[in-house]
C-alpha cells in the first residue's frame, strides 16, 4: 500500500510513517499544501492522510483539489478539530472516513485498511490469516472453516488483533476501537480483558492456535509466530 | 405600559390642568371685553346727544328709540364727568341673566348743565360662564380623541425605528454582527450607535473566545497525539516489564488528560452557545443506541436494565448533545454500579429518569455537578461528566437533579421544567408536556 501522509507537525508524521513502514507501507511525507498538491499530481496514492490544518492552506481545499483533479485515492482526514461541521463538511466532500487527534497508530492502521479493502480490493471483505477468517460484510469469523459465535464487539477486536498482528494494542486503543465516544465513563480495562478472554476461549474451542498474547501489563498482541 | 399611552396619558394631564385655568382667564377676559366695549359705545353715544344738543337739533327727535335721556341739572357738574354703572337687570329681566349698564355723562351746553345718560344690557356672567364651559368640554373631548389616534399613528411611523431596532436585538445571536436601519431621530440615532459597538464588541469577544478554545484544543491535542504515538512504537521495541510498567502509567495518564481536554473544549463551546437547535429529534432513539452501546458492557458486570422508553419522544436538543447526555447518565449509571447490580431508565414525554444501585455517594449529591468533584476522589474518572450533563441540561433548558434515596442513585432530567412545576401545582393542562407533539 502507498500512503501519503499530509501532516505538517514533523514529530507526528515521522511516527506515523515509522509505523506504517513497519507494515511494509510506502509512506511519503508533505508538511504542506503546496508539496503534497505535487506529490499527489506527480505520483499516485492508495491512501491520503489528510490534516485538515496546514501552515499554507486548509486540508478541506485540498480535498477538493483531489476530487477535482478526479484522483482516486481513499481519503482518511486527521484532525485535531473534533468540529461537528469539519467532520461534515470532510464527509460531505468525498472523504472515506475521519479520525480525530490524538489517535491510536494501530486505530489510524485498522481504517486505511478498512479503506484500502474497499476501494482498492474492489470491496473485498474478506480477510484471512492461517485458519482464521474474517467477512467484514457478515461479520461471521471462521477458524478452520467452522463458524465461530462472536458477538459483534468480539468480532470487531479479532479484527482489529488481525489487521494490527504483531502489533502491541494498549487496552486503552483496543477500548477506544471497540466503543469509539462511549468509553469515557468507563474503567474499560476490565471489559477489554474480557472481552479478550472469551475471544480466545472460543477460537481455542473451535482448535485454533492461541495468537493472543498478554504484554506485560501494556495490553495484548496478535502473536502470528505463536503456533 | 406602552410608550405611546405614557406620552397620552401625559399629555391628558396637562390638557386637564390647564384647561380650568384658561377657562378661568377666558371667562374673566370676556365679560371684561364686552362691560368695555358696550361702555365705550355708550359713552360715544352721550357725546353724540350732547353735540347735537349743542347745535342746537331737537335732540328729543333724534333719541327717539335710544335708550338715552337727557336731564338738565340746575347744580354745578361733579368733578367726574364720565360714571359708568352697573347693576343686575330690573326684575324683569332677571331671567335673562343680564346686567343693566348705565353710562352717565356731564355736559355744560349753552351754560346750561345737562346729564345725559345712556343705559344698555349686557350678558351677566353666569350666561358666558355656561357656553364657556360647553365649549371647553367639547375642546377637551376632541382635543383627547384626537390626541390618542394621531399619538398612536404618529408613534408608528416615528417608533419604527425603535421597534425594528428591539427586534434585532431580540434576535440577536454573538455570531452574527447586526446592522441597525438609519434614523433622524437624535435619540434613537444614539441609542442604535451604542447599540451597534456593543454587539460588535460581544460579536468580536465571542469569536475571540471561540478562536481560543478552538487553538487551546488543537495545540494540545497534537502534542497529545505526538506522545501517544512515540509511546506506541516504544511499546514495539525491546522493552523490559519494569519499562512496561513505566509506559503503561503514561499511557494512562495521557489517556486521561486527552479526556479532560476533550471535556474542557466540550465544556466551553457548550457555554458558547454553539450547539444551536432547530429542530426536533427523537429522543427515544438515542436513547435506545447509546443503550446498546453499552450492551456488552452492561453484561459483563451482570447488571439487569429495567427500562421504560415510551415511544415518539420528541424533544428539542442537538443530536450530539442527545447522545452526549445520554452516554454520560448510562456511563456513570454502569461506572458506579456494583457488580449484579440495577439500573433503571425511564423516559416519558416531559421527563427522563436514570437510577441505579451503587455506593452511597460521599459528599452531598448537589456538589458532584461541580466540575472535578468526584465521589471517589481517588476513582479513576475525569470527575466532568456530570458537569458536562448539567451544562447540556442548561443549553436544551431542561432541568437536571441528583438524588440518593432508597439504595438508589436517581438522575432526573425535567424536559419542560417550568411547566412540570405547574403540573405540580395542580394548574396546569395536560398539554404543557406536549408543546414538541404538535
Amino acid at each position: 500500500m502507498k500512503i501519503l501522509a499530509v501532516e505538517d507537525n514533523k514529530e507526528l508524521a515521522s511516527s506515523i510513517h515509522d509505523f506504517l513502514a513497519r507494515e511494509g507501507y510506502v509512506c511519503e511525507v508533505a508538511p504542506s499544501f503546496d508539496e503534497a498538491q505535487e506529490k499527489l499530481l506527480l505520483y499516485s496514492y492508495d491512501c491520503v492522510l489528510l490534516d485538515i490544518m496546514l501552515p499554507d492552506g486548509n486540508g478541506l481545499e485540498l480535498l477538493k483539489f483531489i476530487k477535482g483533479k478526479n484522483i482516486q485515492s481513499g481519503i482518511l482526514i486527521i484532525s485535531a478539530k473534533d468540529a461537528l461541521d469539519d467532520k461534515i463538511n470532510g464527509l460531505e466532500g468525498g472523504a472515506d472516513d475521519y479520525i480525530t487527534k490524538p489517535f491510536h497508530l494501530p486505530e489510524l492502521h485498522a481504517r486505511l485498511r478498512a479503506i484500502y479493502r474497499r476501494k482498492k480490493l474492489e470491496g473485498s471483505n474478506i480477510i484471512t490469516f492461517n485458519e482464521i477468517t474474517l467477512n467484514t460484510d457478515t461479520l461471521e469469523a471462521t477458524v478452520n472453516n467452522a463458524l465461530l459465535d462472536t458477538t459483534r464487539k468480539e468480532f470487531d477486536l479479532l479484527l482489529y488483533l488481525v489487521v494490527n498482528k504483531n502489533r502491541v494494542l494498549s487496552r486503552q486503543s483496543i477500548a477506544t476501537h471497540l466503543w469509539g465516544d462511549y468509553t469515557d465513563n468507563l474503567a474499560n480495562f476490565d471489559f477489554v480483558y474480557q472481552h479478550i478472554k472469551n475471544l480466545r476461549k472460543k477460537i481455542s474451542a473451535a482448535n485454533g492456535a492461541d495468537y493472543i498474547e498478554t504484554v506485560y501489563g501494556l495490553g495484548y498482541k496478535f502473536n502470528s509466530s505463536n503456533v | 405600559m406602552r410608550l405611546v399611552d405614557k406620552f397620552t396619558l401625559w399629555f391628558m394631564g396637562v390638557f386637564l390642568l390647564v384647561t380650568p385655568i384658561t377657562t378661568f382667564i377666558c371667562y374673566n377676559n370676556i365679560e371684561k371685553k364686552i362691560n368695555d366695549a358696550e361702555t365705550a359705545r355708550l359713552t360715544d353715544m352721550n357725546e353724540r346727544v350732547a353735540t347735537q344738543l349743542k347745535s342746537g337739533v331737537n335732540a328729543e327727535k333724534e333719541m327717539k328709540g335710544l335708550a338715552t335721556e337727557i336731564v338738565a341739572i340746575p347744580t354745578q357738574l361733579p368733578a367726574q364727568r364720565v360714571q359708568v354703572e352697573k347693576e343686575a337687570a330690573d326684575n324683569n329681566f332677571q331671567k335673562y341673566h343680564e346686567n343693566r349698564l348705565a353710562v352717565t355723562s356731564y355736559y355744560t351746553i349753552n351754560n346750561k348743565n345737562y346729564k345725559i345718560s345712556s343705559y344698555s344690557y349686557t350678558p351677566k356672567a353666569e350666561q358666558i360662564l355656561s357656553s364657556i364651559l360647553n365649549t371647553i368640554v367639547w375642546k377637551l373631548v376632541l382635543m383627547i380623541f384626537c390626541l390618542v389616534i394621531s399619538a398612536r399613528l404618529v408613534s408608528h411611523r416615528i417608533l419604527r425605528s425603535l421597534r425594528i431596532t428591539m427586534k434585532k436585538i431580540e434576535n440577536f445571536n454573538v455570531k452574527r454582527k447586526l446592522t441597525f436601519p438609519h434614523t433622524g431621530t437624535r435619540e434613537l440615532r444614539e441609542l442604535n450607535s451604542f447599540l451597534q459597538k456593543m454587539t460588535d464588541k460581544a460579536v468580536e469577544e465571542y469569536a475571540a473566545i471561540k478562536e481560543f478554545s478552538e487553538n487551546a484544543s488543537h495545540e494540545l491535542q497534537t502534542p497529545l497525539a505526538i506522545i501517544r504515538s512515540k509511546l506506541e512504537l516504544l511499546t514495539e521495541t525491546d522493552i523490559h516489564e519494569d519499562q512496561a510498567a513505566l509506559i503503561s502509567d503514561m499511557q494512562n495518564a495521557i489517556e486521561k488528560l486527552a479526556k479532560i481536554n476533550r471535556s474542557l473544549t466540550l465544556l466551553a463551546k457548550l457555554e458558547n452557545k454553539e450547539y444551536e437547535v432547530s429542530e426536533s429529534i427523537r429522543f427515544c432513539r438515542v436513547a435506545k443506541d447509546v443503550l446498546a452501546a453499552y450492551e456488552d458492557r452492561i453484561e459483563m458486570k451482570n447488571l439487569s436494565v429495567k427500562n421504560n422508553i415510551d415511544k415518539n419522544i420528541q424533544l428539542k436538543i442537538h443530536p450530539t448533545l442527545a447522545d452526549m447526555l445520554m452516554n454520560n447518565l448510562l456511563g456513570n449509571a454502569i461506572r458506579h454500579n456494583v457488580q449484579n447490580g440495577t439500573i433503571n431508565i425511564t423516559l416519558t414525554q416531559r421527563q427522563l429518569i436514570v437510577s441505579n444501585t451503587g455506593l452511597p455517594p460521599e459528599i452531598p449529591t448537589d456538589e458532584l455537578f461541580q466540575r472535578f468533584k468526584k465521589s471517589n476522589q481517588c476513582s479513576e474518572s475525569v470527575g466532568l461528566g456530570l458537569s458536562i450533563v448539567k451544562q447540556i441540561c442548561e443549553v436544551s433548558g431542561f432541568k437536571v437533579s441528583y438524588n440518593y434515596s432508597n439504595q438508589l442513585h436517581v438522575l432526573e432530567v425535567e424536559f419542560y421544567p417550568s411547566a412540570t412545576k405547574e403540573y405540580v401545582a395542580g394548574t396546569t393542562s395536560h398539554q404543557n408536556f406536549e408543546p414538541a407533539l404538535s
